[in-house]
């Protein structure tokens, strides 16, 4: 007994370094040896799932990549899966992006792979907006009229030069919006364009944003939510797409466990600890 | 005088939206819509004054070899060559604007995100203690969530996700209301005080 009350308080005084180094582990052996492990599918997931397969060919979706390039691991596959759905369903497809850092090049690299699978044109089958500076005031102003707003895509041609944007001209004629986010421009989608406009939409957010969304999804302003890396997996089992998030799920299921086995090893400790100093 | 012409702007702009937002007089909602406009061209310049500024501190460390004078340089150094190869090259696929994207600028900013695993792995060793009955509640929680949410959670045990999703879905949704009604109602108190002058810290 006096042994294992040392080992515990010992556990108090471990070195950071050994936690590195086994979250290091935890992260990068399930990479090369996958453990395969079956992946169930949440319902807010399916529920946006359902609602974009729902879409009649033709119709048009706007798909944002509100993300900063350090959120990647967790946002891109939402973005790879929900286009890879759209183009198969050949829907029109919208893309934009209201963060200055990093988003375009990523928007850019996403849209044209896709693209390039699924052979289709830009101009007709789909269009991207670009970035423009200040989501508030875009938000609200692709509502009256896009071309305001956007005058040129994000290749310098004019909106009217395009096919699909001469019958997109404001939120009226788009059908849903998939939001891809990390921030809180999901809050400003659904507070001045679903409220306001009425566009049906649904998110794709990271682990951290999850939470947040759960309310604008009981009040059905989000028709569905895909959380963190768990949701993008799901989208891409959904969309029969297995891509990194799907691959990255035996890595996060390792390291969640792991973090709970410290959190549990520094209880044992601080209880072990506890109970002597009573004594005492 | 300036403040009081700032203040009358800011009055201005923010009534004409609320204005419009009421109205459906075309020449309110169409001046409302240029008033958007200029959000973004005013934003835009001021994305410019960024550079323009992270150019002036840095370069006067720079040149007087000040703390971590080294890193400031590369900072400016990238700074302009980016800048430099997206406005000769552009930024489409396979341009050194892109190049540089892709390889050093993407793998860095997750690199340092990805860094947050290691350190909330040590802080919840450390930190989180089951001490009082508010902690204990809040940590057995954090594990239902967190096993829930991954795939060996269900491995373990098939229902872990349902409760996870229930903890999301109720005491979360709860929590979460209150906390966005209140910056709401924060947000629309400080509008009124913005608009009214009372609040001028805007103005710098």
């Amino acid at each position: 007994m006096n042994s294992l009350f040392k080992i515990f308080s010992s556990l108090k005084a471990l070195d950071r370094r050994y936690i590195f180094l086994l979250i290091g582990v935890a992260v990068i052996l399930p990479l090369i040896f996958p453990l395969g492990l079956p992946l169930g599918v949440t319902q807010p997931s399916l529920d946006l799932y359902n609602r974009v397969e729902s879409l009649k060919e033709g119709s048009v979706v706007l798909l944002t990549f509100d993300y900063y390039p350090s959120t990647l691991p967790e946002t891109e596959p939402m973005s790879y899966a929900a286009l890879r759905q759209l183009f198969k369903k050949n829907i029109k497809v919208i893309t934009v992006t209201t963060i200055p850092l990093g988003a375009l090049s990523v928007m850019e690299n996403v849209v044209k792979n896709v693209a390039r699978e699924y052979d289709k044109k830009y101009g007709t089958d789909y269009v991207n907006l670009g970035f423009k500076y200040g989501y508030q005031a875009v938000l609200l102003g692709m509502g009256r009229r896009i071309a305001d707003i956007f005058p040129m895509d994000a290749y310098n041609n004019k909106l009217e030069t395009l096919p699909l944007m001469q019958r997109v001209k404001n939120y009226k004629d788009i059908d849903f919006i998939f939001i891809v986010s990390d921030n809180a421009t999901v809050d400003y989608w659904v507070s001045l364009v679903n409220a306001q406009f009425g566009t049906p939409m649904g998110a794709g957010v990271t682990a951290v944003m999850a939470p947040k969304c759960y309310s604008f999804l009981q009040t059905k302003q989000l028709v569905g939510l895909l959380g963190g890396m768990k949701g993008a997996a799901e989208y891409e089992k959904l969309t029969s797409n297995p891509g990194r998030a799907m691959l990255g799920m035996d890595s996060q299921s390792v390291i969640h466990f792991a973090i709970i086995f410290f959190v549990v090893l520094g209880n044992l400790g601080y209880f072990a600890t506890r109970k002597k100093e009573v004594s005492k | 005088m300036r403040t009081q012409i700032n203040t009358a702007i800011a009055f201005l702009s923010g009534f004409i939206m609320i204005l419009a937002f009421f109205s459906a007089n075309s020449g309110i909602v169409n001046f409302s819509q240029n008033l958007l406009t200029w959000v973004t061209i005013v934003g835009g310049i001021s994305l410019l004054l960024g550079i323009v500024s992270i150019l002036k501190v840095n370069l006067k460390v720079i040149q007087e070899k000040g703390k971590d004078w080294i890193f400031k340089l590369i900072l400016v150094l990238f700074v302009l060559g980016m800048s430099v190869c997206g406005i000769v090259w552009g930024i489409e696929e396979k341009t050194p604007f892109d190049w540089l994207f892709q390889n050093i600028q993407s793998p860095m900013m997750s690199t340092m995100f990805s860094i947050l695993a290691f350190f909330i792995a040590s802080a919840a060793y450390r930190a989180f203690r089951a001490r009082t009955l508010e902690a204990t509640i809040l940590l057995i929680t954090a594990i239902i969530v967190m096993l829930g949410r991954t795939p060996l959670g269900q491995a373990i045990w098939d229902k872990l996700p349902t409760y996870a999703d229930w903890i999301m879905a109720y005491p979360n949704l709860a929590v979460q209301r209150g906390i966005i009604i209140g910056a709401a109602l924060g947000a629309a108190a400080m509008s009124l005080r913005i608009l009214l002058g009372i609040e001028r810290t805007y103005m710098g």
